[in-house]
Order: structure tokens, then sequence, then C-alpha cells
């Protein structure tokens, strides 16, 4: 058969050129981004070397989860997420899950895996928000949620921790049959011993598969005494124990032999380790995905300009201005785009670019100083980028609700201060547009990803398409720039102690002791903002290095595309036009009777 | 000869150039603190650089002439 041929061709086969080849690397940024890039690195090597050794692991004839997940995704295509989210300060220094996106027999998948080195993958405290995590991705991106289970249940000396509550261990279970009942399906692969939780983890996905080993129960071989009537432990009791446990025969509850053979729970049994990865990539090759070139506008292209440029042209320094274009040069496929609107709201870009040949929209902020704007305020001189003003409010809620309209996934990439302030803002009816913005995203069913690329702050972290302020983001990830905080340490210091530093100077009260709390918060702001924090706690999913952030745009980008809910043929789009239009109209004043009268006019004048 | 201007007021926080130098239009000259952001000036001129008529710590004002191109 011939190759496939792409729709409305004059489009989307050759955009607009964006960005230009860097001038001169930012030897001293590039340093100073790669140097927090490094120490997140060793953060990441101390979570994979913790827990029981990994040849100890291999002593007992099993792999360690980034061994198994090695074997099962394709390889380059993995994404990690959540490798940093620790938000109990566990001893584990993670939540013992290890997942992210990746690709499985040529389809992305959700994947997570138990980490075996970690009290042989217990529950601990912050796993099951973690989960809920990946169950959310796997529902926004409507794509198969693998898991590579390796569950012992709940770590016992923690239960409170884990067991219970709205957001805790059971949680998850429930959320696969909503996976399910949306026609997302679960896939599992199960190793080890799986009691109780464990077990529930095990039955709860769509098939299950398991190694020969493996056995799932809803209590396990350990529950041997239960309870005595005294309430408490004496010597009589101890020795009561003891007898027991001797005369225990350590055979699990549920192995093959039961759930395989008797129940067919079990769908298919793994003689190995990689034969139960394999069974896995077997049912991954038949799950439901379009052939990416059905949705496809045009042969995808890396950008012209390389990743490796973002370390210079994004400023460590979080005063410093920069030019978005030029990130976003190097994001987009062939470095070619559609911007909608640039001369309206002139602080936020909103665009449309290819993504691996597939249609994407994109926001982001613009840096530095911007002439004779706002127009609704002539009290300052000009407007900042990376601040929120009518215009650029407007015009995202328009841009959005295009995208969803013809179905285009969205990428917002914050660098925000906030939205503008004071009575002439408030009269220009900013509080109602910010709220009108998550009106408009929360209006609309394309899923979206949050990039803080370098300040996420105030309400406009939430309504630019944070993870908080919508229900399509399917996650978030930031940058070794990123600063994620309600306000600027300094802007906090000044709203919480300046009525104090009016009575001190009122009582005649020395200054330092005020000053010195002042200058307390801005630290703690400081530390409590970085990348390292923003990931310890989940304000983003991952921190990603600057060149892998086209990977993860290409992966949230080709999910989104894998199998949507709903579709637009191409044809009947209408933003490229709006784009178009809106251009030759308003902007370039190139429409055909505009260039006509012009010719005309030129003849005349001859 | 030609000069770039300071496109608004503020202090000059860096100078990225050096007299001698060949720099082309829009390559970054200085960079100026104003509105609480330090704003890269780019050069509106293509040339060498004749002089340098500002001093790092400089406060600057909207039009004022900060470097003399050839």
């Amino acid at each position: 058969m011939a190759e496939f041929k792409y729709s409305m061709p004059r489009y989307f086969e050759k955009m607009d050129d964006l960005g230009k080849p860097l001038k001169k690397v930012n030897q001293k940024n590039m340093d100073a981004l790669k140097a927090i890039e490094a120490e997140l690195d060793e953060r990441v090597a101390a979570i994979k070397a913790h827990g029981k050794p990994d040849e100890k692991v291999h002593a007992s004839g099993e792999w360690t989860a980034w061994e198994r997940l090695e074997y099962l995704v394709e390889p380059g295509s993995w994404c990690p997420l959540h490798t940093l989210y620790n938000p109990n300060d566990n001893k584990e220094l993670s939540t013992a899950v290890v997942d992210g996106l990746g690709k499985i027999s040529g389809k992305w998948a959700v994947v997570i895996a138990s980490n075996n080195k970690e009290t042989a993958g217990a529950w601990i405290p912050g796993q099951a928000d973690n989960i809920l995590r990946v169950t959310d991705i796997a529902k926004r991106l409507r794509i198969p949620l693998v898991w590579v289970l390796n569950c012992s249940g709940v770590s016992l000396n923690r239960q409170e921790w884990v067991y219970p509550n709205r957001r805790g261990g059971g949680t998850p279970f429930y959320r696969h049959n909503e996976l399910e009942q949306a026609g997302i399906p679960v896939l599992v692969g199960i190793y080890g011993t799986n009691p109780a939780g464990g077990g529930y983890h095990s039955i709860s996905p769509t098939i299950l598969i398991a190694h020969k080993d493996a056995n799932m129960a809803v209590g396990g071989a350990g529950i041997v005494g239960g309870m005595n009537p005294k309430g408490y432990i004496d010597d009589e009791v101890a020795q009561s124990i003891i007898e027991t446990t001797r005369g225990f025969k350590s055979v699990p509850p549920g192995r093959v032999a039961i759930h395989h053979d008797v129940t067919g729970f079990f769908r298919e049994v793994g003689q190995t380790e990689e034969e139960v990865l394999d069974y896995l990539k077997q049912y991954m090759a038949i799950q439901p995905a379009y052939g990416k070139e059905f949705f496809r506008v045009a042969p995808p292209a890396e950008p012209k300009f390389p990743g490796e440029d973002l370390y210079s042209i994004i400023p460590e320094n979080q005063k410093r201005s920069y030019d978005m274009y030029e990130v976003l040069a190097r994001l987009f496929d062939n470095s070619e785009h559609y911007e909608y609107k640039p001369d309206y709201g002139p602080e936020i870009y909103t665009g449309i670019a290819k993504i691996s040949g597939f249609v994407c929209g994109f926001v982001a902020n613009h840096s530095g100083v911007i002439y004779d704007y706002p127009e609704y305020r002539h009290d300052v001189p000009a407007g900042i980028g990376g601040k929120l003003y009518r215009q650029g409010l407007t015009k995202m809620s328009e841009f959005i609700t295009l995208c969803n309209r013809d179905k285009i996934p969205c990428i917002w990439i914050q660098d925000t201060t906030g939205i503008d302030v004071g009575d002439v803002a408030e009269k220009a009816e900013l509080l109602g547009l910010g709220q009108s913005l998550i009106y408009s995203i929360q209006n609309t069913d394309v899923p979206s990803l949050e990039i803080t690329l370098r300040k996420g702050s105030a309400a406009a972290h939430y309504v630019m398409g944070g993870p908080q302020g919508n229900d399509t983001n399917a996650f978030s990830i930031g940058t070794a720039a990123t600063e994620i905080y309600v306000m600027h340490g300094e802007t906090a210091a000044n709203a919480m102690y300046s009525r104090r530093l009016v009575k001190d100077a009122d009582a005649g009260v020395p200054l330092e002791g005020t000053i010195a709390k002042m200058n307390e918060l801005i630290q703690q702001y400081h530390t409590n903002s970085r990348p390292n924090l923003c990931a310890k706690l989940g304000l983003v999913d991952e921190i990603v290095k600057m060149p892998d952030l086209r990977k993860y745009i290409v992966a949230f980008v080709e999910a989104a595309y894998q199998n949507p809910k709903s579709i637009c043929p191409i044809h009947q789009m209408l933003l490229p036009r709006v784009i178009k239009d809106h251009m030759d109209v308003y902007v370039n004043h190139s429409t055909d009777r505009e260039l006509a009268a012009k010719e005309a006019a030129e003849k005349a004048a001859e | 000869m030609a000069v770039v201007e300071a496109p608004m007021a503020g202090k000059v926080l860096e100078i990225e150039v050096a007299v001698g130098d060949t720099i082309a239009e829009d390559d970054e000259i200085i960079v100026l603190e104003a509105m609480k952001m330090e704003n890269q000036i780019f050069s509106t001129e293509g040339g060498t650089v004749k002089a340098i008529l500002v001093k790092e710590g400089d406060q600057v004002a909207e039009g004022q002439a900060l470097i003399e191109v050839e």
C-alpha cells in the first residue's frame, strides 16, 4: 500500500518558522542549572541504592523493579514520574513504587512497579496518593495502566498512615474499576507474596498474569495466631505463639495451584521473571490504539535547534528576562507553529504546533517588558511578562475553548508571577476573568500537561492549567529553574511583618529582631519552593532535565492521541482557520481583496 | 555612526559588549533592571561598538544613549 497522506496540507505541511540559532552558550547559567539537576540525580541514585541490596534480590531469584521495567518498556521511551515523591518523609526516601509513562509493544501505557527492595513492596505512607496520581494519568490520557506488582500489603507499624482514610490504601481498587468502566484496561504482572491489600491490588485489574511462585489472597500466611482473650502478651501467650509458629507449615494461600488451576483468576502463568513481562507485552499488543498516522497532520520532525540550548536560554536567575519564542522553537516539530492572536494579550503566547506530527495547543507566559500595556491602566509605563492582564486571561479562555472544540490536547508552560492587582485590576475584572479561565478549562474534555518552566506563583499557577486548577491535567512537570510559591518570599515577608515594623518604629524598639524574622521567612520560602521540594511534595510530578522536556511533551501528545474519547475531523477544525483569518485580516492585511487593491493602487501610481 | 538608546528607565546591571566588538542587530548588549526585572536590552543596530556611554550601576532615563555603533 502507498504511504499515508495528510488532510489539509496547506495548513500543516509548512507552518510559520520560529526561533534563531543560539548566539552563544551561557556557561554560567548552564552550570547553575546543571548543578541543580546533578543534586537531584544524587537523590535518585540514593533511592535506587536504598533497601535490600540488588545482589540479595537477585539471590532470591528476583529482579528489582527497575530491572523489570527496563525489560518491559521500550528502550528510550521511559519518562519516569514521581521519582522523588515522598510527602511523608519516609525513611525509604520514596513511596516505594516506581512509575512513569513508557511504550510497550509500540503503545503508550502508564506503568507502575512495586519497589521490591523495600519491605517486599509494602504499602508505606504516601504510596496510595502516588498510585492515585498514576490512575489519574491513565484516566486522563485513556491509555492502559500496567502494574508490575510485588506488594506484601500494609507496612504494619505504620498502618494508620496507609490502611484507612479517604485517599488511603484501598482507594486504588475502585479507581481500577473506574478505569475499566471507562474502557481503559488495567494489566498486572504479579510477583511474590500479595496478601490482603496486595491481594486486592492483584485481583482488581482486568488481566492477571502471575509468576509461578506468586500468590494473592484475602489474608497472608503470617497471620498464624490471631487474637488471644487476654488482649496483651505475657510469657504464657508468647510460649503459645512460639509453639504455633513452629508447627506452622508456611504455604501461603492463593498460589498458582489455586488461582490458576482452580479459580482461573490468573489468565497466564510465567515460569521466569521475564516470561511474566513477555505476557504483559503480548497483552499490550492487543490494547486499543489508533495507528499514529490516523490523527497525524504531517510526518514527525525534530526541532531545528537542540534542546541543550535551553540551558543558555532559560535564566536560573528568576529576575532575568528571556525570549519564550526561543524556548518554544526548541520544543516544536521543525520549530514551526501558528500563533493565535499575537496582537492581543501580548503577555501570553497561545498557538498550535506539531509534536511528533500531531497538532497540539500551547499556552505560555512571555517574559520581559511590554510597552504601552495593559490598556486599562495609565499609572504604569509598561506591563511585565509573567503577569496576567485582562487581554491575556481572555485570550487563554478563548484559545482553550477552541482547542476543546477541535479536540486538540493542550500544554501550559508557566513562568508566572501572578495576576495584576489593585483596584484598577479589580475594575478590569481580573478576579472574574481568572475564575472564568478555570471555568473554561473545566468545560473542556481534552487532556492537558502543565510545565512549571520557572515560576509558578499565586492564583496564576492555578488558572494557567495547573494540576490543582482543573480536571483535565494529566500530569505536571518542572525543571531545575522551577519555583512554586503563593507569593515571592520578599512579598510574603512584607505582608506578614510590615505592621510589626511600624509598631517597632513607633515604640522606638530596634528593628533587628523583625528584620531577622523577615529574612528568615524569605530564606524559608526560597528553600521550600525549590525543585527538590516541588518533587518531594508532589507540587510537580517530576523534575525533568531541560533537554528532556521535549521527550515528555512527545510522550504526552502521542499518548493523548492513542485512544481519544472524541474526534474532530481535521478538515472540520476551527482553530487553524481562526488563526489564519485573524492574521490575514487584522495583522498582515494580506487578504485577496487587500492584496488586489494594493496591486491596483501600485499600477495606478505607475 | 548610530546610537542604541535605552527603551525604558532603569539601572544598568551588566554591560555585555566592549569597545571594538562586532555586533549584529538583536545581539544582547546590556542588562537593565527595571520594574523588578532584569531585562535584556538588544542592539537596534549592527556594526562595531565605538563607544560605551554608560557604566554598570548607572541610572538611565528612557531614550538615553547607551552605546555608539559604526
